[in-house]
């Protein structure tokens, strides 16, 4: 061919603005800020908050490709976490010692077990219509919790299992000080999720910017359009599924290396997990993936921040008891924040500024909606 | 068209039934589709026409009857095993994907990404400009003629050799509903199409063979050029009186 086509264009003008952008930098800033947390805000509460951030805003971005990239609404998703969470504590805690071996195949199993029990999932209830999808999904997750409560033996029941962490990353290992920042096994243990989790979001970024990703956002859109392209819907739904409970499991697994606890409330509850997950996807805005990041930072802070507010209006105005009633129950300003995010942020955070953004663009005469240009009209019979 | 002939049929539909719920919407049509042509499903609101296409594509199931593409019957197979085949479908109210860019409507009805689709994907681009423009906005923002050519350059973009085209007309300005003629009778120097269509304007221009239905049959089939001149079949199945015209 004598010289680069449209397509081919347009793609070489995009490289070059990748790099260029303001959310180029915005994504370096929040990078950098999560690397340095450790360092500049070196208090446990801070790191936790951080961490959980990190945990959920990835597990929320794995909920997003079932919901916000392939329109499939499943509260089982907190089960495949779950999953994960158990399969570490098993082989590191109630079943093995931890070392590192032990790690990745909890890891492994994990991946497996979640990876089978989702195209299980799939093949018995793909076929129904989503609502009895997402029933037929809570139905399965309640299950789960019954089984990890009632099977003591197994799980440990109600009271979960304790796991200790391998090597560098035991609460016990300290290797002294660097730079004014005291080398632990959280520390590391901190750097080990979080770059285990970029690459997992990295990971979900380049899965649904594959072909295999738009063909997904086409049956979210229309299955039956989709199918009529030529797509198999039902095996592309079943990966898109498998996929996102892979992910979840692993994040799962990386969560109780956090904790070092799991139990089935913490671990497999759909109150506990979905309901903060589905908050967080409506918050951050659905089909995007890094509104996981802004629901996930959302919730938890108000969730953390929140309770304070009591003990700080007690100490600033002792005599306000009318304050203190109402900042007592702080999930009513915790719901007032949410109904004020989604009226003004229908679409999540990032979704809306995103419409903002291309409506602006829209208004730019050179993409004018009103310039198409119709050849003339041929001879009327 | 290269290797059909010009009287070779390439997709035939015999005596099929189709029910949507309890209604029999198709009650043993018949109908066919030759090489180098342009056939047109005509007829009134509920007549069944669109129900035709679905059912040709496999969106909808056929109940009795055989539909015969390239030799092959195709009434069992899925719908996407039908698209494989070569078969394009565009379905009515430019049924793209709105939430999607321009580019990755197109991106996505491309089934490989080969030399030869990048190919057609330039041609197609070519013969609808405005998508070149609007290749990273939304299509659900784009007016409603660009949405009908984007409809029609997702489905031309693979090597497909019979196009089934869903009134391509609808809701259009007749300004607009002359591009899509015009890119109608571009698309047949290259792929079979079968067009239902209720514009008798639209349906005259670029068609070749006729197949009125009404009520579920076809009740009439022909030349367009035969259709052209009665103007008693234009009245009695279309309700176009001289008036209008």
């Amino acid at each position: 061919m004598a010289g680069p086509t449209p397509v081919q264009i347009f793609h070489e003008e995009e490289k070059k603005r990748q790099y260029r952008s303001g959310t180029f930098f915005l994504k370096v800033g929040l990078l950098l800020l999560f690397l340095l947390v450790p360092v500049l805000f070196p208090a446990f509460k801070t790191i936790d908050l951080a961490m959980q951030i990190v945990l959920f805003a990835v597990l929320v971005a794995s909920f997003d490709i079932l919901l916000g990239y392939t329109g499939i609404l499943s509260f089982g998703h907190g089960m495949f976490f779950g999953i994960g969470a158990y399969c570490v504590a098993f082989l590191i805690g109630k079943y093995g010692m931890p070392s590192y071996t032990n790690l990745a195949l909890g890891f492994l199993i994990a991946a497996i077990v979640s990876a089978a029990l989702a195209l299980l999932i799939s093949f018995l209830t793909l076929r129904v219509k989503t609502i009895f999808f997402a029933m037929i999904t809570l139905a399965i997750a309640e299950l789960a919790i019954i089984l990890a409560t009632k099977l003591t033996g197994f799980t440990g029941g109600e009271d979960g299992i304790s796991l200790n962490t391998p090597g560098i990353f035991a609460v016990s290992f300290n290797m002294g000080d660097f730079m004014g920042l005291e080398i632990t096994g959280r520390v590391f243990t901190y750097y080990f999720i979080l770059f285990s989790c970029i690459a997992l979001f990295l990971i979900m970024l380049r899965f649904t910017r594959s072909p295999l990703g738009r063909v997904l956002q086409a049956i979210r859109d229309n299955v039956q359009r989709a199918e009529a392209l030529g797509y198999n819907t039902f095996l592309y739904q079943s990966i898109s599924i498998t996929f996102g409970c892979i992910m979840a499991a692993l994040i799962g697994g990386l969560y109780a290396m956090w904790v070092g606890y799991v139990n089935p409330e913490s671990s497999l509850g759909v109150l506990t997990i979905m309901l903060d997950v589905l908050l967080m996807v409506i918050i951050g805005g659905m089909g995007t993936l890094y509104g996981g990041i802004i629901g996930a930072a959302f919730l938890k802070i108000t969730q953390t921040f929140l309770p304070d507010l009591q003990h700080l209006a007690m100490d600033l105005f002792p005599h306000a008891q009318l304050l203190h009633n109402v900042l007592e129950r702080w999930l009513l300003l915790f719901g007032i924040l949410f109904i004020l995010v989604v009226i003004f942020f229908p679409k999540g955070v990032i979704g809306s500024v995103n419409e903002y953004l291309l409506q602006r663009k829209m208004a730019k005469p050179t993409i004018s909606p009103s310039s198409f240009t119709p050849t003339p009209p041929g001879n009327r019979p | 068209m290269g290797e059909q002939g010009v009287d070779e049929t390439i997709l035939e539909v015999q005596g099929v039934h189709t029910f949507i719920g309890q209604h029999h919407i198709l009650q043993g049509i018949s109908f066919d589709a030759k090489a180098d042509a342009v056939t047109v499903l005509i007829g009134r609101n509920g007549a069944g026409k669109s129900t035709a296409l679905k059912t040709v594509i496999g969106l909808l199931p056929s109940s009795k009857g055989k539909i015969i593409y390239k030799g092959k019957e195709i009434q069992k197979n899925r719908p996407f095993e039908i698209a494989r085949m070569g078969i394009g479908f565009v379905p009515e109210n430019m049924g793209i994907f709105s939430e999607l860019t321009v580019e990755e409507n197109m991106r996505v009805a491309m089934l490989v990404e080969n030399e030869a689709t990048a190919r057609r994907l330039d041609r197609t681009l070519e013969m609808f400009a405005d998508l070149k423009k609007f290749w990273k906005a939304k299509a659900g923002n784009l007016s409603g003629g660009q949405k009908q050519m984007l409809a029609i350059a997702r489905a031309i973009v693979n090597d497909t050799s019979l196009l089934l085209i869903d009134e391509p007309s609808k809701g259009l300005a007749p300004i607009i509903v002359d591009a899509v003629i015009d890119a109608i009778n571009r698309i047949k120097e290259h792929s079979v199409v079968v067009l239902v269509e209720q514009n008798f304007y639209m349906a005259s221009s670029v068609g070749d063979y006729f197949f009125i239905l009404d009520d579920g049959m076809v009740a009439h089939a022909g030349h367009v050029e035969a259709l052209i001149q009665d103007e008693a079949l234009q009245s009695k199945y279309l309700g176009i009186s001289e008036a209008e015209e």
